[in-house]
């Protein structure tokens, strides 16, 4: 290892606020627009209630709206903030956006094939692909630790919890 | 040509030092220490700690040789740096230490031993742990 | 009084071998998850809540239990062999307990730490039988303005005491209030943000909006910045406690249990405060002031018993009021939820038998915890070699299931991964997530009573504070925060001191 491991205590310094920074104001705003917006066509129920459901909505929506102005404020006063520290986290590092990519690519696999394909065989991808994507090598270990992984959930979950899991084209050798 | 000892920080990996030293005297070449880790774990038994490192160089300077010690966190497994070090530094022989394994492990997670005995260019020595059998 | 018998009675139900059996699953299964790396006690108990849809509620809340007490245990070891970042709750622990650990004193920091949360478990434990049912009592008379001022306080207090910055942490909670009016409106059967799609007339489940933010974001959150590279693992040596070990460390668990339950019960934080508090009360104590940041075994000692005592206090305004002072109380009312029960002061005469059986759990759990926890530390060590690949994969996995399970439906799964880019961007621009939790689940209850309030007093908003009671919740919601915001300051002085004294720990010697 070429330097230190870092340590508890450890900071991270405080950033200036780059444009990248004000997502999160700029979604919050959307979002309260939104919410606003939506509150008028709620209908208001035939009860006489003295207050209907609109009034909260309408509550929530100037919250966001608030919350954004706010934030906004304080990124440009107080400049950006100190990114959540992780065990796992290297947090001086850029976003590696490649390995996201591969990350969301795997889950969207288990959307699309979880029910033509059953849920073992979909865990046994989305594991396989994560842990790919998250730099596990040679390919085959992960799929074959999610394989395990995949049929050992689907027996508890089916078996003994008595939930429902699609086992797809496995259904012949698992059972209904 | 160099002797190129697979280095981890448990019993096994002492017995191959051990070994590697006494086959690098014997032929008169200098050894070339790897212990790597791709860094993937929080914590990885294998990839030695300052003292363990310290403890190695120790050896090796009471040993007498020419010695040069490759640690670091890379990309690589620890099999393929192996090997690779063995092509840079041309190798005439890798002492790895192995230890016993079960059926359902090796299927698991496969053998780094057997990975370097595959790929090796050159001759491998395999050492056991005093008292692994 | 009749509270003894009920927690016999209690204790009757909860030491039957198959309810025992429950208890220790969960309590092992919360440590496991516990203790690996990046997993806090909320992302534990939200994670394994699938486990026990199907089950009964006694079995089910016994179990639960076992994760809430094990997922606080584990949190404590992992910290103690290795020094790492995160998990706020046992960072201090941490200092002191890799201190001791590295000066080869490591299973004495395990074995204090592990008594520690079982004598302080058990107190706070004990407190919360004798307290809880009284404030019940005193509860039930709470009219529904009182709710709403109980509720204000909760959101304010944990938005202000859960993150960097209040703004930050009142955005979060927006959008937690946010995706709580998903769904139908439950006084007009209205629907609300449903944006015609049918899936969304119930709300979105709780646990796809937990799973996904603290699962789902966290790993996508790993994956986009992963660390490489080992931390050294300091192995456990030395011998157990000596008898000045036993000195200097039980008045730290008794203080450190008379700090963590009261700061518990209030919303300010929860355990993270409690901890920070008890080093820093041992630290001014100690006749061995010297010894901190180099191994103080007070300073694991207090520290570790304010947390569980905590975790105990955290209890009493959840299961008496159904307030949630931390994500993970949240989480936990959520769970009572989905069997259709609602934790408040009638719960301990509607669900007399459930609520002590759970309490009588508690205590159990917390012995399972210490024979369990020191012999078993070699296999949670184990779980630590875990490479993060295969960590994370299992994580989305889990999540994965977790929410599919529900309801078999692919929209699930779509929204928990939303939520996971939500819980994601929060983490990377340094929001919190936990109040957007608290909000979700609080905000369609304070809503209702909200709405109650208005409508027996035809619209006067004066009725929101016409009680003494709502007028005194109003006036301590101000003191609270200036005293939240105190101890806010002292914890992130107490940090820079520390920082500043021990220059940068965790680098080579």
């Amino acid at each position: 290892m070429s330097e230190h491991p870092p340590g508890a205590g450890e900071t991270v310094p405080g950033r200036r606020a780059g444009p990248a920074e004000f997502a999160v104001p700029a979604g919050l705003l959307v979002l309260g627009v939104v919410t606003v917006w939506q509150a008028r066509g709620i209908a208001s129920g035939a009860s006489g209630a003295a207050i209907g459901p609109r009034v909260f909505p309408y509550a929530v929506g100037v919250l966001l709206l608030f919350c954004a102005v706010v934030a906004a404020i304080a990124l440009v006063r107080q400049g950006g903030a100190v990114a959540e520290a992780g065990e796992d986290v290297d947090s001086q590092a850029g976003t590696d956006w490649p390995t996201v990519g591969r990350l969301a690519a795997a889950f969207l696999a288990l959307v699309v094939l979880v029910e033509p394909l059953g849920w073992p065989i979909g865990a046994m991808l989305l594991f396989g692909g994560t842990a790919w994507a998250l730099g596990a090598r040679p390919i085959t270990r992960p799929l074959v630790i999610g394989a395990v992984l995949g049929l050992a959930t689907h027996l508890l979950f089916t078996r003994f919890l008595g939930l429902y899991l699609p086992a797809g084209p496995l259904e012949v050798v698992l059972g209904g | 040509m160099t002797v190129v000892i697979a280095f981890v920080p448990k019993p096994a990996g002492w017995a191959a030092l051990s070994a590697g030293i006494e086959e690098a005297q014997r032929r008169g070449e200098p050894v070339h220490v790897v212990n790597v880790s791709r860094g993937d774990q929080l914590v990885d038994p294998g990839y030695a700690s300052p003292e363990e490192l310290q403890e190695l160089r120790s050896r090796l300077e009471l040993s007498g040789l020419g010695f040069t010690l490759d640690h670091h966190v890379g990309e690589d497994t620890a099999a393929e740096a192996v090997v690779e070090a063995a092509h840079t530094v041309d190798a005439s022989v890798i002492v790895i230490g192995i230890r016993h394994r079960s059926a359902t492990g090796k299927f698991l997670f496969g053998s780094d031993a057997q990975r370097i005995l595959l790929a090796a260019p050159c001759p491998v020595l395999a050492v056991k742990a005093a008292g692994d059998d | 009084m009749g509270d003894l018998g009920a927690l016999m009675d209690g204790f009757a139900t909860a030491l039957q071998p198959i309810y025992l059996l429950y208890a220790l699953v969960g309590v092992t299964l919360g440590t496991a998850v516990g203790v690996l790396p990046g997993i806090g006690p909320a992302m534990t108990v939200a994670l394994l809540l699938p486990l026990t849809y199907t089950l009964e509620p006694t079995a089910a809340f016994i179990m639960f239990a076992g994760i809430y007490y094990g997922a606080m245990y584990g949190g404590s070891t992992t910290s103690i062999l290795l020094n790492t970042p995160g998990e706020s709750a046992s960072m201090i622990s941490a200092l002191e307990g890799n201190a001791m650990a590295k000066a080869g004193r490591g299973a004495a920091a395990l074995a204090t730490a592990a008594l520690g949360s079982f004598v302080a478990g058990t107190l706070a434990t004990a407190a919360l039988s004798l307290l809880a049912p009284t404030i019940a009592e005193l509860a039930v008379q709470l009219g529904p303005q009182d709710y709403v001022a109980l509720m204000v306080l909760a959101f304010l207090t944990v938005s202000a005491m859960l993150g960097s910055s209040p703004v930050r942490g009142v955005a979060a909670l927006a959008l937690g209030l946010f995706i709580g009016l998903i769904g139908t409106d439950t006084l007009t059967a209205q629907q609300r943000y449903t944006f015609g799609i049918s899936a969304l007339a119930d709300g979105i489940d709780v646990v796809v909006v937990a799973v996904g933010i603290f699962a789902v974001g966290e790993t996508l959150y790993v994956a986009s910045r992963m660390r490489r590279g080992p931390i050294p693992l300091v192995p456990i040596g030395g011998s157990w406690m000596t008898r000045q070990d036993w000195r200097r460390s039980w008045p730290a668990w008794l203080r450190g249990t008379a700090i963590g339950f009261p700061i518990g019960t209030i919303p300010a934080g929860g355990a993270d405060v409690s901890t920070f508090l008890s080093y820093s009360a041992e630290r001014r104590l100690s006749k061995h002031k010297k010894d901190f940041g180099h191994g103080a075994i007070e300073g694991v000692a207090g520290p570790e018993a304010a947390n569980n005592a905590a975790a105990a206090g955290v209890l009493v305004p959840l299961l008496t009021l159904g307030l949630p002072t931390s994500a993970t109380a949240a989480i936990i009312i959520a769970a009572f939820q989905s069997y259709g029960i609602r934790p408040g002061p009638l719960l301990f005469e509607s669900e007399a038998a459930l609520v002590w059986a759970l309490i009588a759990s508690l205590y159990i759990g917390n012995v399972l915890l210490l024979v369990l926890n020191l012999p078993l530390v070699g296999i949670w060590v184990r779980l630590l070699q875990i490479p993060r690949p295969y960590l994370y994969a299992g994580i989305l996995t889990f999540a994965a299931l977790g929410s599919y399970s529900i309801g078999a439906s692919r929209i699930d799964l779509i929204l928990l991964f939303l939520l996971g880019l939500m819980g994601w961007l929060m983490r990377r621009f340094g929001y919190p997530v936990a109040p957007a939790v608290v909000g979700l689940i609080l905000g369609p209850i304070a809503e209702e009573q909200l709405r109650r309030t208005l409508q027996i007093s035809q619209g006067d908003l004066t009725a929101l504070v016409s009680t003494p009671f709502s007028v005194t919740v109003y006036v301590a919601i101000v003191g609270l925060l200036a005293l939240g915001l105190w101890l806010q300051r002292r914890e992130a002085a107490s940090e820079a001191e520390l920082a500043r004294q021990l220059g940068t720990p965790g680098g080579p010697a």
